[in-house]
């Protein structure tokens, strides 16, 4: 069994015409297909995994019947197919998925009419595009180790196409490519400059659940309970404390009666009638905050977005490469993300302190006749605190924090006319926006500026002190003008104050299902201790890869190209601080060192060889003659030289003749292995032993010539 | 018209100084065969794949660029990367192959030749193609020797200059083909073609004589037919013995291409196909053609010689062929 497998392992890859290919190769390109599409399943439908299976068992079943191959009729109708299922699936062949999908599906349909080795070629090469493209679904560490996996396969498939014999040789060779390529592969990464975008290509829309510009309390499947990630950051120097992770992206001023929107800086400037540059510039530095000493300096690392907002932490100050600023302290990019990036930001970490051009009055601004309840409840309130805001907003949040007023992430569901009076009278159950929205609601009603604010709150610190951000930290929270500046309000500290110092999860702990988005993720497990550290150390590794590898591009590559070309002057200087003559002597040193290294290596080589080459050994035995006054003969036989070499050579006679006859029976008898062994070992013997009597002869002549003349002088 | 008799007669010295030229340029591009492969003589030419994988880098590279993502760029990088390093091994996969041609002993016109192409090296080579003509073989070298068999077909007689050998290597993704010419100085004798027996016989004159001399008497055996059977001897002594005979000695043959019919080739083709038949019979016999005379022989040697001659004859037009 074992053995028949591994036949069909080592099976060649053409059939014995030369040009057909076997059944070895094709399933060995269908385990390809298979690599290739185990990476695109996770975000394809799951039917490409029956394509696949379909179309290899036809071409299984063509094999072993001997079945004509598939038509053209055949192979047209499932494109047709094809298309019609990405169709109907994504609306239009336009999307990138549909695409995506159209091209994984013809690389499995090529199958059906692949018959020799250029066919297989093209498969390959349609594998390696695909490869490459299932990057577009993602960058994470697991995607690129099976790339790479499927990639070493696609080099093995080229290696039997080219002639390999075994899976050894074929392995052997593929790793032999790779290990050799890599280095070039990993500087040309680091080197080469990476251009912007050339033309617009089709994206993948995607968005962060958690993030809208539009808060309406009371409608449904509004909070995420999913873990994916928003954004990283890693802080230089101070990290803030948990009740200050306040991340701002969106302030929302618009109010209708049921549910705050975010007004952008277009539509303010076209509704207010005052020009776009009022409410947005664009820099590297906030034209409306004061330049002063920012307070937290970091690095986000950002998850792609078809929106292009950037969280800061408080009012964002600078930033490493040029953004929107907007008049509302917020930060905008100046295009979506469709693969993550690096932004360098500093900000205040407080609520912007710098009016709102779009003026006071806008953020007084509401629906005439909405919510009579809360007007009332707000005159009463607004009376008892004798018009003093502080002690209105103080009254406004501690009526939160009272008994009936509960924190909740599943509150029933509001649908009348008059949200805030349906939320603050009848159901009283809510979570961070239904308690922002009635706060902005109520200081409006008092005449206080206020507008509401859509971020993150939180995050989860790990070990090596960067932040994770999920989508399950999306938070809103208030801000009121008072006293010449915004004032921070988070009405969610009177009635959860846990969901401010230990995150979101802190609030629903064995209540309610917390990700409910998400019931298979690590995150539910991280009670568990050991669990909890593997799944944090491998976050930081993907952090780790995220910030290094994948968004090794710009800065990054910049500031790296920099530090090398910083090294390397180093280095220069350094060696012209030698002066000339002990640079001289340094690079004759090396030289030296290096041909001395090579020679070592060489003289190595012909020493190993010659042990083992009995030819070799001889040859260089009959140089050895040939300098001593005995070449070899024209037509003479190396065993017939070593017998008159003997009759001339008393001393070395029987080790020369035990020389021949050993070589005329290594070369000539019939011998099994290891008397061959044992032959070319008594030649190699007898052959050292000749030369040692040699000399011992001369030198015995020597002495007894230089006696004799030492004799004769005496007498 | 005279320009084009200028021409025409300024063409054939311009082509073969072209075909000199071409030559030369060759034989500077080959290296001699039984030698170490030297590295100036080795080329690298991009296959049809080859510039695919070329395309594919570029394709990789655009969508790398256009979607701004780290880990095409990463694939691009190292398809080129291994582009680079195929170069390498696959100039190292012929670097310092020692080549060397082993001709057959005999080769007959309308048949083929078996070339032997013994490849040596230390390292192991892995899917030479040894190319002659349009023959190729496939040779992969272990243990620091490999082998093949080029099977060239020999349309015509005479003395054949085995063109050069191409050496080329497709290894190991057959994105470069590794390429080699190798320049040797073999000649291949191409006897003719022989004659169908049955020709042959009627051209020689009848079938080939019987023994019919009494040689004496030998033990019966199984199968000896009654007519040979010693009856009288059995008959008087009890022991069953056959009759030996033997063919008489004769004078030695005279294959003379005059005594042939048909064109140059036909004749020769008959001579062939006559000397094998003499040599199998172990005959003596003489060769006598225009341009040269063989004394009457025997044996292989005598056979080879004979064949030899038959090949490079060269006849001449009708009639002046006779010494």
């Amino acid at each position: 069994m074992s053995g028949a497998s591994s036949a069909a392992a080592d099976a060649p890859a053409v059939l014995a015409d030369g040009r057909g290919l076997s059944g070895a190769m094709l399933w060995r390109l269908f385990v390809g297909q298979c690599l290739v599409l185990a990476l695109h399943l996770a975000w394809m439908p799951a039917w490409f995994a029956g394509v696949a299976v379909v179309v290899a068992a036809y071409r299984y079943r063509q094999l072993r019947r001997d079945a004509p191959r598939a038509g053209l009729l055949l192979r047209l109708a499932a494109v047709g197919a094809l298309v019609a299922a990405l169709t109907s699936e994504y609306g239009s062949l336009g999307e990138m998925r549909a695409l995506i999908g159209l091209l994984l599906g013809v690389y499995l349909l090529k199958l059906l009419e692949t018959h020799d080795r250029r066919d297989a070629r093209v498969v390959v090469a349609i594998g390696l595009v695909a490869t490459g493209v299932a990057f577009l679904h993602g960058q994470g560490l697991p995607l690129a180790l099976a790339a790479v996996i499927a990639l070493a396969w696609q080099l093995q498939l080229l290696a039997w196409l080219s002639g390999a014999r075994s899976r050894r040789q074929a392995w052997a060779e593929a790793g032999w490519l790779l290990g050799l390529s890599a280095p070039l592969m990993v500087a040309l990464f680091l080197v080469v400059p990476r251009l912007p975008p050339l033309w617009h290509m089709p994206e993948t829309s995607r968005a962060a659940t958690g993030l809208t510009d539009r808060v309406s309390p009371g409608d449904i499947a509004e909070l995420s309970r999913s873990d994916a990630r928003a954004f990283r950051a890693e802080f230089r120097g101070e990290a803030p404390p948990p009740g200050e992770r306040y991340w701002r992206v969106y302030t929302l001023s618009h109010f209708d009666g049921v549910g705050w929107s975010r007004v952008s800086p277009s539509q303010l400037a076209a509704t207010l009638e005052q020009p776009l540059s009022r409410f947005v510039r664009e820099g590297r530095a906030s034209a409306w905050a004061a330049q002063g000493e920012a307070r937290y300096d970091y690095e986000l690392l950002l998850e792609p977005d078809s929106r292009p907002w950037r969280p800061s932490l408080g009012t964002p100050l600078r930033a490493g490469e040029p953004q929107r600023f907007l008049a509302d302290g917020t930060l905008a990019g100046r295009e979506a993300l469709s693969s993550r990036a690096l932004l360098d930001l500093e900000s205040s970490g407080a609520a912007p302190a710098f009016a709102d051009p779009a003026g006071t009055r806008w953020f007084r601004l509401l629906p005439a006749d909405t919510n009579p309840r809360t007007r009332e409840l707000a005159r009463r309130l607004w009376r008892h605190s004798d018009g003093d805001p502080r002690r209105y907003l103080r009254a406004v949040l501690a009526r939160f924090g009272e008994a009936p007023y509960r924190y909740t992430l599943s509150p029933p569901r509001l649908t009348g006319q008059h949200r805030v009076d349906d939320f603050l009278f009848d159901s009283r159950a809510g979570y961070c926006s239904h308690y922002a929205s009635a706060t902005a609601v109520m200081a409006r009603m008092a005449g206080i500026p206020a507008r509401l604010v859509a971020g993150f709150l939180g995050g989860e610190r790990h070990p090596d002190g960067h932040f994770t951000v999920r989508d399950y930290d999306a938070h809103a929270w208030v801000e009121v003008w008072l006293d010449g500046a915004w004032q921070r309000l988070d009405p969610t500290a009177a009635i959860a104050p846990e969901r401010i110092e230990r995150g979101a999860s802190a609030v629903t702990e064995g209540r309610e299902a917390f990700l409910a988005d998400a019931p298979f993720s690590p995150l539910n497990y991280r009670g568990i201790g050991w669990l909890n550290e593997m799944r944090l150390e491998w976050e930081r590794l993907e952090y780790r890869w995220q910030r290094g590898v994948v968004d090794y591009r710009g800065a990054a590559r910049e500031r790296l190209m920099a530090r090398l070309t910083e090294t390397l002057a180093q280095m220069a200087a350094a060696l012209v601080a030698l002066g000339p003559w002990r640079l001289l002597g340094l690079a004759a040193l090396a030289l030296t060192a290096l041909a001395g290294a090579a020679l070592g290596w060489r003289v190595g080589r012909q020493w190993r060889l010659g042990r083992h080459d009995e030819l070799r050994r001889l040859a260089a035995f009959q140089a050895w003659l040939r300098r001593r006054g005995y070449p070899l003969r024209p037509g003479e036989s190396p065993a017939a030289h070593l017998r008159r070499v003997a009759q001339d050579m008393d001393t070395a006679a029987p080790a020369l003749e035990a020389a021949a006859e050993a070589l005329e029976r290594w070369l000539y008898a019939l011998l099994d292995a290891p008397e061959r062994r044992e032959a070319s070992r008594r030649l190699h013997a007898a052959l050292r032993r000749a030369r040692r009597d040699w000399r011992r002869a001369k030198r015995r002549v020597i002495v007894k010539g230089q006696t004799a003349s030492t004799r004769h002088e005496h007498p | 018209m005279s320009a084009g008799a200028g021409m025409s007669r300024r063409r054939p010295g311009a082509a073969r100084r072209f075909r000199a030229w071409q030559r030369n340029w060759w034989h500077r591009l080959a290296a001699p065969l039984g030698a170490p492969l030297p590295q100036r003589r080795l080329f690298l030419l991009p296959t049809r794949f080859g510039l695919g994988w070329a395309a594919l880098v570029v394709l990789l590279m655009l969508l790398g660029i256009n979607y701004q993502n780290s880990l095409i760029h990463a694939l691009a990088f190292w398809l080129f990367a291994l582009g680079v390093a195929v170069l390498l091994r696959a100039w190292r996969n012929l670097l310092g192959v020692r080549l060397s041609l082993r001709l057959p002993a005999e080769a007959f016109a309308g048949g083929e030749a078996r070339l032997g192409v013994i490849a040596q090296s230390r390292r192991p080579r892995t899917a030479l193609q040894v190319r002659c003509d349009d023959e190729r073989v496939r040779i992969d070298v272990e243990k620091g020797r490999g082998e093949g068999e080029l099977r060239v077909p020999t349309p015509s007689r005479g003395v054949w200059r085995v063109p050069t050998l191409c050496l080329e290597s497709r290894w190991p993704l057959g994105l470069v083909r590794a390429l080699a010419w190798q320049a040797h100085e073999h000649e291949l004798v191409i006897w003719p073609q022989p004659l169908g027996e049955a020709e042959t016989r009627r051209a020689d004159g009848g079938p080939g004589r019987e023994e019919e001399d009494f040689a004496g008497l030998r033990r019966a055996e199984p199968g000896d037919g009654p007519a040979r059977l010693a009856w009288k001897q059995w008959s008087r002594t009890g022991t069953l013995a056959a009759k030996a005979f033997e063919a008489p000695p004769h004078d030695d043959v005279w294959l003379d291409y005059a005594d042939g019919s048909g064109d140059p080739e036909r004749r020769l083709s008959w001579l062939c196909a006559r000397v094998l038949i003499h040599h199998r019979e172990g005959e003596r016999f003489g060769l006598r053609l225009p341009d040269r005379v063989l004394a009457p022989g025997q044996g292989a040697a005598h056979r080879r010689a004979a064949l030899d001659a038959l090949a490079r004859c060269r006849p001449a037009a009708d009639g002046e062929g006779a010494p």
